[in-house]
């Protein structure tokens, strides 16, 4: 079965065939381009677990160089695509391609069945994204990860704005690209650091920068790098990690470059789906994790990481308490749970980090297949309070929602449950053990803000589900919701059974009770690339940023997030549980305005572009008008002005040209005569 | 041998002076290449008067080259003359001043 690897490329290259097929055949293909988009992911799919499966056998990880565009002379630099096969790229091409191929079969009826116009361009733009996300996801080097990130980028601004002709779209598409080309142009700098600094941006191998960078800080190598500024190897690595760190905070939403998602839900609801489970903001966590070996020397780095990733968790969820609108709820619960894993990883749970990814991807792109099965129902509102009462009309799209919602919110057994125990444990058992002397505050501060935003997770998903699902119909849409087909009610199944069982793939609750066997995951990523892999990055961590983990029991903090989930549901269920809830959320008062501003982070950014770059630019514009450009023109205006007037000795007559000559020549004889001495 | 360098540079720089002169005050452009021959010919007095001092007949030599040129000066001078006389209708320099700002 060694040949499975050869057919690798095609995992990426068979979304770009429908890409192709739908942008240049679509309209003349019935379901326009949705078939081919299907079978493509499907084709994706299957080749993705074929790997995976091979990969648990005792194949050995794939890396290969597929195409080298530029080669610098001697061993110089050179650019390349290639693909890289471990544990953890095999395990996110099953979910990206799982989700995606789902996302296309519930397009069909979301889409499709909703009679939308300009089908050819919507699954073109889904094919393209599938693509740049899988090709993303098998990088070999930082630059086509790079590359392909940006491709990520371009793609959802393509579909988020896919109704171009309403004013919201256009916009929340144009917000997304810019917030997350800021958080890119720094990852560019690093990606340029890092290729000055190492020479290479490949992710395994004796010669890739994260090997390099451990040699530098660790063994006795070093002598290959060069680090700027005059700082040591593990500040300049600090740098260089907190650079390509801007482009994670772009993609993944977190604080402060987390603006654009929220506005990102004007996009067909399936993009969002796409978007917040496997594609675009997936990818900021998967390129941390990818090279978490180079973040795991830098304890400052990752202390920053573990930070971002608590206070988004936490600042993110508070604002999804007050939304109205089924999809920003979701969406701030996507900006709170990237944060969890942004804890993890910070807190040196890899994976944990890996684990939640995992298991979110499914219940988020559950959850967003579930909020558009009820938009479909609902003729395309969203408000929550013109719902209400639906989960006897749509039983499958209530059962699955609910599993999601369980998940979401951490109730045992479901999935996200298990993963977000163990992000949280792990990052406790860091911040309490010693490093250096001190148990780390800067953790234990993540954790604290991670365990709030738990409370408020369970409260905010179930406040949804009881106004959704719940209660009595409040409008007549509601009453009578538009049924949904098969093919709504499919990926909606085959996700909802998964949001209940992927959890159980590592258990780290009970590793006490059953043994450390069932920690199927952690297994899994402790195989692969030698130097790449989880046991791996648990020495580094410990060498380098000089984690070590406390002795605890896992359930003393399972039990307390538990707890905490438990009390948020059961605060949602005694404040929006009855038959015609009110809005409790009003007696808040301000903080309520506040919440329902978003702290008033967009108005902020655009006083940033308004107040301060706007000044600064027409002060830079003042500064290049007048002075610049003020002493060009003042050098051409005196030359003008200067051989305007030298002109006039231009007679015509050649006596006067003679007379010049002469007079010149007598005053240079009297100059020369004086210098010498003559008189 | 009873000369004098020096008398040679006073004759040489009278005749330089005098065509400069010449070339300064004439209005008629014939005065001006007569100017223009003694100028030139100071010049190669100095020339011949300077090899006699050194014993060195490189600069006599100098002085037939500087005459062949000083000839071939004349031809384009009469030339231009020529010219001048034809678009003007005279040979005053101070007329033709067409070839100003």
């Amino acid at each position: 079965m060694a040949g499975i690897f050869d057919y690798t490329p095609a995992i990426a290259l068979l979304p770009l065939a429908s890409f192709l097929i739908a942008l240049f055949l679509g309209p003349r293909m019935p379901k326009k381009g949705a078939l081919a988009g299907i079978l493509a992911t499907a084709g994706s799919l299957i080749l993705s677990v074929a790997t995976l499966v091979t990969l648990a056998g005792p194949a050995e990880p794939y890396h290969q160089q597929l195409y080298t565009f530029v080669t610098g002379a001697g061993d110089a630099v050179s650019l390349s695509f290639g693909i890289l096969i471990d544990p953890l790229s095999a395990l996110m091409l099953v979910i990206v391609s799982l989700i995606a191929f789902l996302v296309h079969v519930f397009s069909l009826g979301y889409m499709n069945d909703e009679g939308e116009i300009g089908l050819p361009r919507y699954y073109a733009g889904l094919g393209l994204f599938t693509f740049s996300m899988l090709s993303f996801v098998f990088a070999d080097n930082l630059l086509m990860a790079f590359m392909f990130f940006e491709l990520v980028g371009l793609c959802s601004f393509l579909l988020i704005g896919f109704w171009f002709r309403e004013e919201g779209p256009p916009s929340g598409a144009k917000k997304a690209f810019l917030v997350t080309r800021f958080g890119d142009y720094f990852f560019l700098i690093g990606v340029v650091a890092i290729f000055a600094t190492f020479g290479t941006t490949a992710f395994a191998g004796d010669h890739s920068f994260i090997h390099m960078a451990e040699q530098a800080v660790l063994g006795d190598g070093g002598s290959e790098i060069t680090t700027f500024f005059g700082l040591g190897p593990q500040a300049w690595f600090t740098v260089l990690g907190l650079l390509v760190l801007g482009g994670v905070l772009g993609k993944s939403a977190q604080f402060p470059l987390h603006t654009w998602l929220p506005d990102a839900m004007e996009g067909p609801t399936p993009v969002s789906a796409l978007i917040h489970a496997a594609t675009m903001v997936a990818a900021g966590v998967y390129l941390v994790a990818r090279m978490y070996g180079f973040y795991a020397l830098s304890p400052t780095a990752l202390a920053v990481i573990a930070l971002i990733g608590g206070f988004t968790a936490l600042f993110a969820a508070t604002m999804g308490v007050v939304k109205q609108e089924l999809k920003q709820v979701l969406a701030y619960s996507t900006i709170s749970q990237y944060g969890y894993m942004m804890l993890a990883l910070g807190g040196g749970g890899y994976v944990a980090a890996v684990f939640h990814l995992t298991t979110h991807a499914v219940f988020k792109a559950l959850l967003f297949l579930g909020a558009g099965s009820v938009i479909i129902a609902m003729h395309h509102n969203e408000n929550m309070w013109d719902m209400g009462g639906l989960k006897d009309r749509m039983r499958v799209t209530y059962l699955t929602f609910l599993s999601g919602s369980l998940a979401l919110a951490g109730i045992v057994p479901f999935a996200g449950f298990w993963s977000k125990d163990e992000v949280l444990f792990e990052t406790l058992i860091h911040g309490l053990g010693e490093a250096g002397g001190t148990s780390q505050p800067l953790l234990l501060l993540g954790f604290a803000m991670g365990l709030l935003a738990v409370f408020f997770t369970g409260f905010y998903t179930f406040r949804m589900v009881f106004l959704t699902f719940h209660g009595d119909p409040r409008t007549d849409t509601a009453r009578d919701p538009e049924p949904v087909r098969w093919n709504v009610k499919f990926p909606l199944a085959v996700l909802g059974v998964g949001a209940a069982v992927v959890g159980f793939v590592n258990m780290g609750l009970l590793k006490d009770v059953l043994g450390d066997s069932i920690l199927y995951l952690h297994t899994w990523l402790d195989g692969g690339v030698e130097g790449m892999n989880a046991h791996h990055y648990a020495d580094v961590l410990h060498e380098a940023a000089g984690y070590s983990a406390a002795s605890l029991s896992p359930f003393v903090s399972g039990a307390v997030s538990l707890g905490l989930a438990v009390l948020g549901v059961l605060v949602a269920w005694r404040l929006y549980g009855g038959a015609d809830p009110d809005p409790h959320m009003e007696r808040l008062g301000s903080a309520r305005t506040l919440l329902m501003n978003n702290y008033y982070q967009d108005e902020f950014q655009v006083w940033l572009a308004q107040g301060v770059t706007v000044p600064i630019a027409n002060a830079a514009n003042t500064f290049d008008q007048v002075v610049v450009d003020g002493v060009v023109n003042g050098v051409s205006t005196v030359s003008l002005f200067a051989g305007q007037r030298v002109r006039r000795i231009q007679s015509g007559v050649v006596t006067n040209y003679a007379m010049l000559l002469t007079i010149a020549f007598v005053i240079l004889l009297a100059f020369f005569a004086l210098i010498g001495g003559w008189f | 041998m009873a000369v004098l360098p020096e008398y040679y540079l006073l004759l040489s720089a009278a005749v330089f002076c005098i065509g400069l002169f010449g070339i300064l005050t004439r209005r008629n452009a014939l005065f001006f290449l007569m100017s223009v021959e003694l100028m030139l010919n100071a010049g190669n007095i100095n020339l011949v008067a300077f090899s006699l001092y050194y014993s060195n007949l490189t600069g006599q030599v100098f002085a037939l080259f500087t005459m062949a040129l000083a000839a071939a000066e004349v031809a384009i001078g009469i030339g231009i003359i020529l010219v001048l006389y034809r678009n003007f209708g005279d040979i005053d320099v101070t007329e033709a001043v067409t070839m100003r700002w």
